[in-house]
């Protein structure tokens, strides 16, 4: 979905970019052909004035016309003003004026037909414009321009009439001129490639070139006045807007590879997108969701791309793997250290605690030594003696009763301190019966996995070189999840691996098997996990099966006892909500040990 | 130590941060205020049996305590001032808040090599190596752990000044 929102806003400002700043370049450019073509047409009209005054200019100074005008050359007018003068000038008018506007010879071609006239005013009505042609000075010796006939406009030129030489005084004006009709124009545009039109100008026309952009062409107009410049025509070229539909068809060639392009790029992306990453990282989602729920770190995400998705899966493998390992060191640690801790505390309490009570016990065995300095047999003796003056015997027998007084009073103290010595074991037995509050706190439960703590706890077996016990796991032990103190459990299957073990050697068995198995049941509507360590060593009798977790029972010689006792096991199961059993079939035939647990949800 | 009237005395330091502990250390090192009654046993004593030399073999303590480590430094400096300096410098380990008996115990021996000086621990968490290597030389080091007697302790005591 955003894939095709992002490709629709790339089109849309694509097309926005082409429309806003490419299509106008396209009118820009057909504009600048329109006005190219519009001073190609005005040039040709120029062009066509310039030719006819080079005719006039021909005609104007020459001695055989200026003869004739005054009158000193009456045959020029037979050999040189006739028809097909104007045919071979391609001229549609010729007039020939004498000094002073005095008409003197004048022709014109109109709709096929050759007109012999008296007077200009037959085809060009307005005096104004005839003044202006028929009589010049020395200021203005030429007119052309474009003048308004009763055949249509015209193109015009008059010159004054001079000596060859171009001296005068001016003698006449000789007057050429072409329609403007459409055969004329037809010309121009076959020549210029251009679509010339001619249109009467009005009082609306603008006195400026103007440039109209149309569907299907670009209009560009500019005005002609007449010879007298007054507004008379609108030259007109109509060129076809073929840069701008060359450039509305290319940028709608170009929205179309784009569209295209886009996509193709669209569905290759979701395509990439989608095998290379969508779908490894929602596996990888589904991994950490997996992880949170089950809390089991020992799960693989096993991610064979090789690309930085796939780097990314075995990083994290890897990450999960050392938080695994961390964890279960933390967990271990931890355990050890709290245990380090409040012993090392409980001991510390202790040894304070005992050593006033130790002194105590130093003061009374001194106080039991109290007869050791004194001399009571022998002032006993000396008074006994016969010889002993009566006042050195009334000081042995004051010395004596000193003796007991002393006696006596150490008594006293003796019993003094051991009040207090009891009063001290007091408070030795209240740090006791502190701990003693905190070991009946229940341990955490948690979901854990069977096949990691039964993997884990096997790690107990020594490791021999040549093997003699083998330990075997059984398949699918994965499936099974148990809620248990997770250290708890390994301490309780860690002990009863190593009884195992030891029982196997103590039998002296030279394959020793012990297998580790699990299986699920319903014990009072409770799903239950049943993990059984089977073992084919010593085994044990029936009386043994009896009493086997009672406080203080061991099979095993002081020597041999290293773990935990069976005793504490079955005190940590049922800590845990469970229960622990053994049973043998008698001595030699190996022993089963059976942990019931309650399920995990889901295990 | 010095002695006074051909009798031994020694002088010992002791810094503990428990009361208790302290005063069973002045009931071992130090001399019991005699009563009527045990002066004029002495006296009959003295009198019809000749002691005198039994008194010169028991050595006398002069003991001193305190109850933070940072006390006996300045304990050991005044009497290593005065010209009397300790024979015997016994310190607890653990004195919380200040710092603890082997840094006095280094603090000491900087300026008293010759000085014997017994570690008192009722813990179990630094081992005797860990002491000689924070309070160098190793020799003139001793270490005792809780609960301990007294007694026993100021019988040693004697010994490792007479040894000297």
């Amino acid at each position: 979905m955003t894939l095709v929102i992002l490709i629709s806003a790339f089109m849309a400002v694509s097309y926005t970019v082409l429309q806003l700043v490419i299509a106008p370049a396209f009118d820009d450019l057909d504009i600048a052909a329109a006005r190219s073509d519009l001073h190609r047409a005005e040039s040709a009209l120029r062009n066509d004035i310039e030719n006819l005054e080079a005719i006039t200019a021909d005609w104007g100074p020459w001695d055989d016309m200026y003869a004739y005008t005054t009158g000193q050359y009456p045959g020029f007018e037979s050999s040189n003003l006739n028809r097909p003068t104007l045919a071979n000038l391609g001229l549609d008018l010729l007039v020939v004026y004498a000094a002073e506007g005095r008409f003197l010879w004048g022709h014109y071609r109109a709709d096929q037909k050759s007109v012999s006239m008296n007077t200009l005013n037959a085809l060009i009505p307005n005096d104004t414009d005839i003044a202006a042609l028929a009589v010049h000075d020395e200021n203005s010796y030429r007119t052309a321009g474009y003048v308004r006939t009763v055949h249509g406009p015209m193109i015009i030129s008059s010159r004054a009439i001079l000596r060859s030489d171009e001296t005068g005084p001016i003698e006449g004006a000789v007057v050429m001129g072409q329609f403007l009709n459409e055969a004329h124009l037809a010309k121009h545009r076959e020549r210029t490639d251009v679509d010339i039109v001619l249109q009467p100008a009005d009082a609306s026309t603008a006195p400026i070139e103007t440039i109209e952009l149309q569907a299907e062409v670009v209009s560009a107009r500019k005005p002609l006045p007449d010879i007298a410049g007054r507004p008379f025509l609108v030259l007109q070229t109509n060129t076809p807007r073929e840069i701008s539909s060359l450039g509305t068809h290319t940028i709608n060639v170009t929205m179309l590879f784009l569209f295209i392009a886009g996509a193709l790029a669209a569905g290759f992306m979701w395509f990439t997108l989608r095998h290379n990453i969508l779908r490894p990282i929602g596996k990888l989602s589904a991994y950490i969701a997996d992880i949170r729920s089950s809390g089991d770190l020992s799960r693989k995400l096993s991610m064979h791309h090789h690309d930085e998705i796939g780097v990314l899966g075995k990083q994290f493998d890897t990450l999960v793997t050392e938080v695994h390992n961390a964890r279960q060191a933390l967990l271990d640690q931890s355990f050890k250290a709290g245990k380090a801790d409040t012993a090392a505390e409980v001991l510390h309490n202790i040894r304070n605690a005992m050593t006033p009570m130790i002194n105590g016990i130093d003061r009374v065995r001194k106080s039991f030594n109290v007869t050791k300095n004194l001399r009571i047999a022998e002032s006993t003796k000396q008074i006994a003696d016969p010889n002993c003056p009566p006042e050195r015997k009334q000081k042995f027998l004051d010395y004596i009763v000193a003796s007991f007084e002393h006696i006596e009073n150490t008594g006293n103290d003796a019993m003094a301190d051991l009040e207090i010595v009891a009063s001290q074991a007091k408070q030795v037995e209240g740090i006791l019966s502190d701990q003693e509050r905190f070991a009946t706190v229940a341990p955490v439960v948690e979901n854990v996995m069977v096949d990691d703590v039964l993997g884990e706890a096997a790690n107990i077996i020594p490791r021999e070189n040549p093997k003699t016990v083998e330990l075997t796991m059984a398949g699918g032990l994965e499936k099974f999840r148990v809620r248990a103190h997770r250290i708890g459990l390994l301490q309780v299957m860690g002990n009863l691996i190593l009884n195992a073990y030891e029982s196997i050697k103590r039998a002296g068995m030279p394959a020793g098997q012990i297998s580790l198995t699990a299986c699920s049941e319903m014990v009072d509507d409770t799903a239950m996990i049943r993990v059984i360590v089977r073992d084919n060593g010593g085994g044990f009798n029936k009386e043994t099966e009896s009493v086997i977790f009672r406080r203080g029972f061991t099979s095993k010689s002081e020597s041999e006892f290293t773990g935990l006792g069976l005793h504490w096991c079955a005190n940590a199961v049922a800590s845990m909500g469970g229960k622990i059993s053994a049973s043998s079939e008698g001595e030699g035939c190996g022993a089963e040990f059976h942990v019931l647990l309650p399920a995990a949800q889901g295990g | 130590m010095y002695t006074i009237q051909n009798r031994e005395i020694i002088k010992v330091l002791v810094a503990d941060d428990d009361e208790r502990v302290i005063e069973c250390y002045r009931e071992a090192f130090g001399s019991e205020e005699p009563t009527r009654q045990m002066r004029a046993l002495s006296a009959l004593t003295a009198e019809l049996f000749d002691t005198t030399r039994e008194l010169e073999d028991q050595p006398k303590f002069e003991i001193v305590t305190c109850n933070q480590g940072a006390d006996a430094i300045q304990a050991a400096a005044m009497a290593r001032d005065e010209g009397e300096p300790f024979d015997v410098v016994i310190l607890d380990v653990r004195m919380p808040p200040g710092i603890d008996g082997v840094e006095a115990g280094y603090q000491i021996r900087k300026h008293d090599p010759d000085v014997e000086i017994v570690f008192v621990s009722g813990n179990s968490d630094m081992p005797i190596e860990e002491m000689q290597r924070r309070v160098p030389p190793p020799v003139r080091l001793h270490c005792f752990h809780k609960p301990l007697s007294f007694v026993q302790l100021a019988e040693d005591v004697v010994k490792m000044v007479r040894a000297q």
